[in-house]
């Protein structure tokens, strides 16, 4: 074994121990993550997550923990399938930014902790879900007796829904327009869950 | 994050199609380079006369391990991108055997075989032909074999998640293996020498 050997040997030892090293770090310390959940920072608004999207952010990793079926149906452009278990498991970049998604939230909050106790910095969920992403960016809603604010909002709103194929719709009864966190009214009115319903299908007769 | 290449956009198709030649004549260059053009060195590695193959390709197993780790934790490469083959325990158990045996009769692999037919070796030639005739027949039995081909799934997995443990510590453990396993053949290489 000549000098070379050695200094190439001596390297691949010391990158081998800082592999193994980078394990040991220290574990994520619950009372952090609870802070972290109390200040919200635990999770991203589905406008948020578009515009992401539509800037084409390279380090944004999007995870729809839905069946394939539900998958199939319909999912946030650019976010691939995924499973707790596979979570659990698959190496992601350090620095990647992950966002996920289920059809509430629960799926997503349980894989958020996952990722979260894995190490992950950077990690986000959509806190209703598809839901929220039907309702905010596929299908923004006016009312008919929209304050000049909500109308300022539907601008926007409805120039990020075109971009991802949407239907904005302006001028509708107080009680189509899906409501959940972002509204002072409660998710899940039977009225909303119809139309989302409705939505999913009328999407995938255009072929989204 | 800009690596793998071909998945972040930064190299088009165009571009990949010109890379994957340069990287395949690299490979041959360097296995060339190393003496794996020669079927003698190679069967040496069963009788334990020559163990260059061991060395060559545990030294790119490490580079390409130690090097994947370290740019996927500093942000360069996406491991989560590049393509993890799945994993299917008797047939390929059964296809790596078969593989070893071949390796031993003719004395060089598919890569070295092109690498020795390249730098004159008649026999690469030879081994290049048996290989095309192999490839041939696999898929003129392909259906009669498809289910076997298809057994025991077990998914794309990696050694640390079958075992169970933080992919660090897997690297450190195959690193030790490969660095112990240096040691032993230059000791083996002496001995017999």
């Amino acid at each position: 074994m000549n000098g070379l050997h050695r200094t190439l040997a001596t390297v691949a030892a010391v990158l081998a121990a800082g592999a193994a090293a980078t394990e040991l770090g220290p574990r994520v310390d619950p009372v952090r993550l609870a802070a972290e959940i109390d200040a919200e920072r635990d999770h991203i608004s589905a406008p948020e997550l578009a515009k992401r999207i539509m800037a084409r952010d390279p380090t944004l990793h999007i995870f729809d923990l839905r069946s394939p079926e539900e998958y199939e149906q319909l999912h946030i452009p650019s976010a691939r399938l995924a499973t707790l278990d596979q979570l659990a498991r698959q190496p992601l970049p350090r620095t990647a930014s992950v966002v996920l998604y289920s059809e509430g939230g629960t799926h997503a909050a349980q894989a958020w902790l996952l990722l979260r106790m894995r190490g992950y910095e950077n990690v986000a969920f959509l806190r209703e879900g598809l839901y929220e992403w039907i309702a905010r960016v596929l299908e923004p809603r006016l009312a008919v007796d929209a304050t000049p604010t909500e109308r300022t909002d539907f601008q926007s709103a409805a120039e990020l829904s075109r971009f991802f194929g949407g239907v904005p719709r302006a001028e509708v009864p107080r009680e189509e327009v899906p409501s959940g966190y972002w509204s002072n009214r409660e998710a899940g009115q039977p009225a909303v869950a119809k139309a989302t319903a409705e939505t999913v299908k009328g999407l995938r007769r255009r072929g989204c | 994050m800009n690596a793998p290449l071909t998945e972040s956009g930064a190299l088009g198709p165009l571009g990949a199609l010109i890379m994957a030649p340069l990287i395949g004549f690299a490979f041959g260059w360097f296995l060339e380079r190393g003496g794996l053009g020669n079927a003698r060195k190679l069967a040496g590695q069963f009788y334990l006369t020559d163990l260059t193959v061991f060395k060559v390709l545990f030294s790119a197993l490490l580079t390409a391990m130690l090097g994947a780790f370290w740019l996927d934790v500093l942000g360069v490469l996406d491991l989560s991108l590049v393509y993890l083959p799945e994993t299917f325990v008797l047939p390929q158990a059964i296809g790596g055997v078969l593989f070893g045996a071949g390796f031993l009769v003719a004395g060089l692999c598919p890569g070295t075989s092109c690498v020795a037919a390249a730098s004159g070796h008649m026999d690469g030639l030879g081994v290049i032909g048996g290989m095309l005739l192999g490839v041939i027949a696999f898929n003129l039995v392909f259906d009669r074999i498809a289910a076997f081909y298809d057994s025991t799934p077990l998914g794309a997995v990696t050694l640390t998640d079958l075992v169970g443990v933080p992919h660090g510590f897997g690297i450190a453990v195959v690193a030790a293996v490969a660095l112990v396993g240096f040691a032993v053949a230059a000791r083996i290489e002496r001995t017999r020498a």
